[in-house]
């Protein structure tokens, strides 16, 4: 098999036959037609998948924990959606969700590899605090700086790793990565010096490496529907979401975008300097994981002040809806939704008795299922595609 | 030589058609133990479709193949496998980041055995002369090395039939000769049988025992190596006697030579612009070009000039600076020192899009390297250079790109199932024509065709050539970058040879002969050093 697919693959742009058939080689392999079933087999083995993660978290439950798989999986829904403002709350926990995942799509899109969003979470959330409770602009424009400030923060530590990768040549899988590991003592730092984060109330009690609680005027405000608050920040996140969407799909910077990661030196010969583009990419990315650690801040989802371990995992997660949407940005705004709701749901567990870690069992279950298909389907168009060109000789 | 050893292959009558064209017309060829047979003929003369059905690539139409002396139905390539037929392929197909031990056991469903590897290729490479470290990593290593560790895989089989097509084309001369002393290795000391697939008539002569010739899918000749000259062999190669190509346009005779020549001299068809004058601005003026990689000079002080409408050739052994020398008119590459001139303006290098926007259209050696997107659809294809310019934020006018992605499809008989269809679905010689529409239909001052028609079959070819020949007598200025000689002899105004990164050599196309364009190409100093009887392909010793 691995001899002839050598074999294959070295004369594939050669054989003739294609041109003289004239034909799409790889449509024809396969016999039937495959097309107009295709996006039935794709759903299919999503649900296929799916089920088949929450049956073996059930079995879980049931063999490991001792508890209900019925009552995990109604504490979940009732944690995440049933239970009264549940909703409006996973959407408020979507917001910084999604922030990090669109941002981590378009400069994946762009050809980079940018894996240190949690820490540009956590700079991000940084720089929102100091000017959301220490420079004190009146009235809403403290919440705007301070959404701002966390972009910035957030893309000034990806420009760091942009910085290293345009003039240095470093590879941004490494700095980023890197860098989010010199973000955690920057933060412990920062809380512990009252100069910079450190609580100045004086009368808390255990004040240290704590940050001061925001003002209320520098909350994100939240809109009221059906009984739910859905915070400002969602209704960013989604439109900002969309407005990429809009941007890859539409403009000729989505295009270039495109381009640069499809491939870079077709880019460069026709006019699109990765240098530029690529540079600008990373510091965007940046500055929405920094923007979803302000809307993280003032937007509640994660209490009401800075402490240490504040960002959560939401960097990461972000990161992996990216990925798990495929790097389509409409694709995001439903995972996001999901991801939102096992965090929303896992504390309604503890009622269930069962460890509220078990979302993150069921998480990581969900994450394989949702890997399985693709690269099932990828598989069988190898396949198909090896013996189309293996008959194309016939 | 015996003739009365039973032929290791033999195949009888062999014929098989795609559509219209007859890639291999009634085929009779053996192949016998202790012999080297090599199989001449001009791209798409059929070679490549004749072994690939002896290796199971390809089913034939017609005709009986016999290994030795039972009839066989190869249909996969396993079988030829387990008959003994192996192949050492024309592209490596290594993975540049593993050992040479490694790539060599690559494949095998067995438990990796390192010591047992290593001493596998030890052992080989000591049967046969094919010395390479099994430790080295196979990216470090040369074009010469890489291809004996891709003969190394094959061998390690035990194969009694080997197949090496066109084995040379990334050789140097010397690594060359290393390779048919491993053949004679091969044939004599382990009795293997073995065919020699080759344009190269110098090569052939040199390398093999028994030839058979094709042309146009027809074996022409066959018979002892000796028996020919390296007139007779290119007669019945070409079908016309090929330094009458020189002498004739010489005499002003082309049209003479045109009709005995079943492919008449594109480069005949319109003459060449008269001595070019001096006050004429050039199309492409490349200055004084030097590009260092690693500390060596891939490109040492290349000067070079295309006049409008004349088709400049550049001959050469892969890897002389050919490819750097188009990257750097692809904006690429930015030079250490020179300048490049497109119609007389000085033109930034390195700088994305540059060359393309001072008109420099390219069709590269690798189209999927820098000519396409392959994850992109054809209508995008068609106008990727339109999306480095101008604002970011505008919208694409997706209406207007498939409007004119259909006139385009439809003017270049591009294959596919529409504007939309991806790329990556079409085959290779419609990819080709999506790059060359691009390029010609943005009117060009100068194209770059880098080895437009490798790997393309008949048909294709024809249409690359013809269109090649119809931009420059349409006035654009052509640089022709190919190491096929008879593409350059066949196209070209003139010719320029580059050794080494530097150019060599150059020649009017009525002055050009292959002889001294091989020694050229070789890095020897003709002019310095008269050349020895026999030495090069030696056309000398046929009168």
């Amino acid at each position: 098999m691995t001899d002839s697919t050598r074999i294959l693959d070295a004369y594939e742009s050669e054989t003739p036959a294609r041109d003289a058939a004239g034909d799409e080689p790889r449509a024809a392999g396969g016999g039937g037609g495959p097309s107009a079933r295709e996006p039935l087999v794709v759903a299919g083995l999503y649900v296929a998948s799916i089920l088949g993660a929450l049956v073996v978290s059930a079995i879980l439950v049931v063999v490991a924990t001792d508890g209900s798989a019925r009552d995990v999986f109604t504490a979940l829904l009732d944690g995440s959606l049933r239970s009264p403002g549940a909703w409006g709350l996973t959407l408020t926990t979507a917001a910084p969700l999604l922030l990090v995942a669109c941002g981590s799509i378009v400069s994946t899109r762009a050809g980079l590899i940018n894996i240190g969003q949690e820490g540009q979470v956590l700079i991000g959330s940084c720089f929102a605090a100091y000017v959301a409770v220490r420079l004190g602009t009146p009235g809403w424009s403290v919440v705007v700086l301070s959404l701002l400030a966390g972009a910035v923060g957030g893309g000034a530590w990806a420009g760091v790793a942009a910085g290293l990768r345009r003039w240095r040549r470093v590879p941004e899988v490494l700095t980023t990565l890197l860098l989010t590991f010199i973000s955690f003592p920057l933060i412990t730092y920062g809380l512990s010096q009252s100069w910079l984060l450190a609580d100045r109330n004086t009368e808390r009690r255990n004040q240290l490496n704590t940050g001061e609680q925001l003002p209320s005027d520098a909350l994100l405000p939240d809109l009221r529907v059906f009984g739910n608050d859905i915070d400002t920040g969602f209704f960013i996140a989604l439109g900002l979401t969309l407005a990429l969407a809009w941007m890859i799909a539409r403009t000729v910077l989505g295009v270039r975008i495109g381009m640069l990661g499809l491939n870079p030196r077709a880019a460069q010969r026709f006019g699109v300097s990765s240098e530029r583009l690529t540079t600008w990419a990373l510091i965007g990315a940046g500055a929405t994981a920094g923007a979803a650690g302000g809307v993280l801040l003032t937007g509640g989802a994660a209490g009401d002040r800075l402490v240490f371990g504040f960002a959560g995992n939401f960097g990461w997660d972000g990161l992996l809806i990216a990925l798990l949407a495929r790097n389509r940005l409409l694709v995001a705004i439903p995972m996001a939704f999901v991801f939102a709701m096992l965090r929303t749901g896992s504390s309604f567990l503890a009622a269930t008795g069962v460890n509220r870690t078990m979302t993150d069992v069921v998480q990581a279950l969900l994450v394989l299922a949702l890997l399985v298909p693709p690269a099932i389907l990828f598989v069988r168009d190898r396949r198909r595609s090896l013996r189309a060109a293996a008959e194309d000789g016939v | 030589m015996n003739e009365q050893a039973p032929a290791a292959v033999s195949v009888r009558g062999l014929t098989k058609t795609y559509g219209a064209t007859v890639a291999c017309d009634r085929v009779d060829l053996d192949l016998r133990r202790g012999e080297i047979h090599g199989v001449l003929g001009e791209n798409g003369a059929g070679k490549s479709t004749l072994m690939k059905v002896l290796i199971g690539l390809v089913q034939p139409d017609a005709g009986v193949i016999e290994i030795r002396g039972r009839a066989e139905r190869i249909h996969e390539p396993s079988r030829a496998d387990e008959l003994g037929i192996g192949m050492v392929h024309q592209h490596f197909s290594l993975v540049d980041e593993l050992r040479v031990w490694e790539n060599v056991v690559l494949g095998d469903k067995r438990r990796l055995d390192r010591t047992a590897a290593r001493e596998l290729v030890g052992s080989i490479g000591e049967r046969y002369g094919l010395r390479v470290d099994a430790d080295a990593r196979v990216g470090d290593l040369t074009a010469g090395l890489r291809q004996r560790v891709e003969i190394i895989k094959c061998l390690r089989r035990d194969p009694d039939i080997v197949i090496f097509d066109e084995p040379t084309s990334v050789l140097t001369p010397q690594e060359s000769e290393q390779l048919f002393d491993v053949l004679r290795v091969a044939v004599e000391r382990e009795g293997k049988a073995v065919a020699l697939v080759s344009h190269k008539l110098g090569e052939v002569r040199r390398a093999t025992d028994v030839v058979s010739i094709l042309r146009r899918g027809k074996l022409v000749e066959s018979g002892a190596t000796a028996d020919f000259d390296a007139r007779s062999l290119a007669r019945a190669m070409v079908g016309r006697d090929v330094s009458l190509r020189g002498e004739a346009s010489a005499l002003g005779a082309v049209e003479e030579a045109e009709a005995v020549a079943h492919h008449a001299p594109l480069g005949g068809e319109h003459a060449p612009p008269d001595s070019v004058a001096t006050e004429v601005v050039h199309a492409l003026a490349v200055r004084n070009l030097v590009v260092e990689r690693r500390g060596h000079r891939v490109l040492d002080h290349v000067d070079l000039t295309v006049a409008p409408g004349e088709i400049v050739g550049v001959a050469g052994v892969e890897g002389n600076g050919q490819v750097e020398l188009a990257d750097v008119l692809a904006s690429l590459v930015e030079v250490d020192d020179g300048s490049v001139e497109v119609d007389g303006v000085a033109v930034p290098t390195g700088v994305a899009g540059a060359m393309g926007r001072a008109g420099v259209g390219q069709i590269p050696e690798d189209r999927h390297d820098a000519g396409c997107v392959l994850d992109m659809s054809v209508a995008e294809n068609l106008v990727l250079s339109e999306f480095g310019v101008g604002q970011g934020l505008r919208r694409v006018d997706r209406s207007a790109m498939r409007a004119r992605a259909t006139e385009l499809i439809d003017r270049y008989e591009i294959h596919c199932s529409g504007p939309d269809a991806p790329f990556r679905s079409l085959s290779g010689g419609n990819q080709q024509r999506v790059v060359l529409a691009r390029e010609l239909s943005a009117d060009p001052t100068v194209l770059i065709a880098a080895q437009p028609t490798r790997g393309l079959d008949v048909g294709a070819i024809e249409f690359m050539e013809g269109q090649l020949a119809d931009a420059a007598a349409s006035g654009i200025g052509v640089l022709l970058i190919s190491s096929e000689l008879e593409e350059l002899l066949h196209l070209s105004h003139r010719i320029v040879v580059m050794h080494a990164g530097r150019i060599v050599g150059e020649m009017d196309h009525a002055d050009a002969d292959i002889e001294r364009i091989g020694l050229l190409m070789a890095g020897v100093d003709v002019d310095a050093s008269p050349v020895a009887e026999g030495v090069g392909a030696g056309a000398g010793d046929a009168s």
